[in-house]
């Protein structure tokens, strides 16, 4: 569905300097695939999420998207941020329809079905609460609705979990996992952290310190679904994380050989 | 803040306002001031509640009122107008930026014999001078509010299908209204102390007119009455306008 | 290509100055009325008024007066602002007697003054000093009420009394939103001063620009007007320079050079 095809980035620092924050990244990403994106601070992983989206032009290579090379943002891609981004002039619920009425969908209907997904993320009853009365898990939620609200094909999450606190973290992963299994959309879900890759995904991408590389793909074969309490004793679980966790260490260092 | 706290910082608020009352009818009382200079407070705010009745300081009220509305419109027109195009195209910003360097800080008050050349000597030259006035700080604080637009909102909405050209009006300029208020907050200082002045300076008609015809005649109370006036009606209006603030930004977080 | 650019945004300003005179310029000679002399008429003129001692020594005054109300209300309102800025007690106090005289244009108070206090220097002073206090209070309040409590608190680990902590951490800390009052404060003197002097004409640039709009002078009144706004764009240039150097340290932060009439 999406192919990543020697995608370079080069950013333009204050003063002349230039810095590479991918290098000739290729990849390929099935339908329905839970890919985690893993990698040190300054990886490049965020930048590689952005250029799925369309928010960002490589400076070399082409992303493209069910054959089609990718242009700009759209609702067949949907952004999770870990800022939760959501607009502080609307309740709860106007976040959750912008996308639907965006899209031309009549405003009872696109009501209704917002009404459905804020259930389904469970907020039902804050539907008309502002942003700035939410707690950091309850806006990652209506950040979650929101996007899910316009059907993208494709979820992009940008640290999602990054700003909330342990136990609300491993409560929105599993509802997060919940929520996936009923439409198996494809996920991009970049992270810092092993153990959530882990844990979520089927595949998981690790990347080398800038100039992010791919170092390994590693597939996943933990059944479906996961339970937290079982994966945590499950030596297969512990066996990938130990392995990824060996892996980010080594990167850390070898980053900066061409 | 809750309403106990409310209530001692407004009472706590009222006692340098009483004091300085008190020392005003205390120094008039005592007769540490000829009557014709400082009158009592009392003298003061009898004669005002008497003008307020009078049909020509109403009229004088209604044409600062007037002057004030009319200049601050202008400037809130052109201010969010030119302030959101510059945050949104680089090159109006080219040309607006190093405008507005030069101008903010000139005196346009010194421009206020060209505009009587120009404009005459009635409501126009006052309106213009008011908006001139009033522009800058709407317009600065309308392209700091734009441009300081979380880039994340934006992506957001282009994700769910804004379309670029709609973007500026469904996430800009929403996300943009606090600034672009708190610029509107000064600019409507700005205009009240400006259509006094200009008023005084030259003007038929008016509140500043008034003061300065009670200066000819050296009368002292007619003086007062105009400037407490105005300092009224600043504060009635800035009330209005926090009270709009808090309506339309009842979902931003506090700042 | 980006040194040219640089070249550009540093040649900005001057070159925006010389579009708007190439546009007032144009729009006199299209309206051809002797009450619009053109941009180049008015700027002949400015020679012969910089050159008359008498303007001279007007003008001159003029700047004088503004300085030293301008330090007096530094040396009133930085540390007044400050305190309200930590103390709730201090800011509940003061603050409705400063919001109800906010909207009072300080100018507007000069008949009355000059009614208790004659048409000397002390009263249009007074009149500056009211005008350039308000900013600075606000400015110092905001700065100081910013500082980390953390930094405080450091301070005070350290065996920093309050009132040392006052002068040598808050004061720093807050001196980039100081400077930024003064720098409107600033801007706000010279218009209190022209516009006092438009009032309660004696002496100075304001009164200067109303006589030869009087005796139709028009030539005159433009230049004037040129002259106060080089001036105005001077003083705020120069204070711009000396503030940067003063808090190379902070932030940039996003000033609104504000104008009150």
């Amino acid at each position: 569905m999406i192919e990543i095809d020697r995608v370079s980035q080069t950013f333009q620092t204050f003063g002349r300097k230039s810095h590479l924050a991918l290098s000739q990244i290729s990849l390929t990403i099935e339908d329905g695939a839970f890919v985690a994106i893993l990698g040190p601070s300054g990886c490049g992983k965020s930048t590689l999420l952005y250029i799925v989206g369309g928010f960002v032009s490589p400076t070399e290579g082409v992303a493209r998207m069910k054959g089609k090379p990718i242009a700009g943002p759209g609702p067949d891609r949907g952004p999770v941020f870990q800022e939760f981004a959501l607009f502080p002039w609307k309740t709860v619920l106007g976040n959750v329809m912008y996308g639907p009425r965006q899209q031309g969908v009549k405003s009872a209907e696109a009501e209704a079905q917002s009404r459905q997904l804020i259930e389904m993320v469970g907020l039902k009853g804050f539907e008309d609460f502002y942003p700035k009365e939410l707690s950091g898990g309850m806006k990652q939620r209506v950040a979650l609705a929101r996007t899910l609200a316009y059907h993208p094909a494709v979820l992009l999450m940008d640290e999602p979990f990054g700003a909330l606190d342990a136990h609300t973290r491993t409560r929105l992963q599993n509802d997060l996992l919940n929520i996936w299994e009923r439409d198996r959309k494809t996920v991009l879900f970049v992270t810092h952290s092993v153990d959530e890759a882990v844990f979520l995904s089927d595949k998981v991408v690790v990347m080398t310190r800038a100039p992010g590389r791919i170092k390994e793909i590693v597939d996943i074969n933990l059944p479906r679904p996961r339970r937290r309490a079982d994966l945590l004793l499950d030596p297969r679980y512990q066996k990938y994380v130990v392995e990824i966790e060996r892996m980010i260490d080594d990167t850390s260092e070898d980053g900066l050989r061409p | 803040m809750n309403a106990r706290g409310l209530t001692t910082d407004v009472l706590l608020g009222i006692v340098p306002i009483a004091l300085a009352v008190a020392l005003w009818q205390a120094i008039s009382s005592f007769g540490y001031a000829p009557v014709t200079l400082l009158p009592p407070p009392g003298l003061v705010f009898a004669r005002l509640a008497q003008q307020l009745l009078t049909g020509t300081f109403q009229q004088a009220i209604g044409v600062t009122l007037f002057r004030l509305f009319a200049g601050f419109s202008i400037a809130v027109v052109l201010g969010v107008g030119f302030g959101l195009a510059a945050a949104a195209s680089p090159a109006v910003n080219a040309v607006v930026r190093p405008v507005v360097r030069v101008l903010a800080p000139l005196p346009k008050v010194a421009l206020y014999p060209a505009l009587l050349l120009l404009l005459g000597f009635g409501h126009e030259s006052k309106i213009t001078l008011v908006a001139a006035d009033a522009l800058f700080p709407i317009l600065l604080s309308t392209y700091y509010g734009a441009s300081m637009v979380e880039q994340k909102l934006i992506w957001s909405a282009m994700a769910a299908g804004t379309p670029r050209r709609q973007i500026m009006f469904k996430v800009v300029l929403p996300a943009a209204v606090p600034s672009i208020l708190t610029g509107c907050r000064i600019g409507l200082v700005i205009s009240c102390i400006v259509v006094f002045l200009a008023e005084m300076i030259t003007s038929t008609e008016g509140l500043g007119h008034l003061l300065v015809t009670a200066a000819r005649t050296f009368q002292a109370v007619d003086m007062f009455v105009p400037l407490i006036t105005i300092s009224l009606l600043g504060l009635i209006l800035n009330g209005l306008l926090q009270g709009l603030r808090a309506w339309l930004l009842r979902g931003f977080p506090e700042v | 290509m980006t040194m040219v650019r640089t070249l550009i945004s540093r040649l900005a300003p001057l070159l925006a100055c010389l579009g708007l005179l190439g546009i007032w310029q144009v729009a006199a000679l299209v309206l051809n009325t002797d009450s619009f002399p053109t941009a180049l008429e008015a700027l002949r003129a400015v020679p012969s008024i910089l050159g008359d001692k008498e303007s001279l020594i007007n003008i001159g005054a003029s700047l004088r007066r503004m300085a030293i109300a301008f330090s007096f209300a530094l040396v009133v309102s930085i540390p007044l602002g400050l305190m309200m800025g930590r103390s709730r007690l201090v800011a509940s106090f003061f603050n409705p007697l400063l919001m109800i005289t906010y909207p009072v244009p300080k100018a507007a108070l000069m008949p009355i003054i000059m009614l208790w206090l004659g048409v000397g220097d002390i009263a249009k002073m007074l009149v500056i000093f009211l005008g350039v206090s308000l900013p600075v209070i606000y400015h110092s309040l905001q700065g100081a009420k910013a500082v980390e409590e953390k930094m405080l608190w450091s301070g005070a680990a350290m065996g920093l009394s309050a009132p040392q902590r006052m002068i040598r951490i808050v004061l720093p800390a807050a001196l980039p939103e100081i400077l930024t009052g003064c720098r409107t404060g600033l801007v706000l003197a010279l218009i209190t001063m022209v516009t006092s002097e438009m009032i309660a004409r004696q002496s100075g640039a304001g009164n200067i620009l109303f006589n030869s709009l009087d005796m139709g002078q028009y030539d005159t009144v433009y230049a004037m007007i040129i002259i106060i706004g080089a001036m105005g764009i001077g003083i705020d240039a120069a204070f711009e320079k000396l503030r940067a150097r003063l808090v190379r340290w902070s932030e940039p932060g996003f000033d609104i050079p504000l104008s009150f009439a």
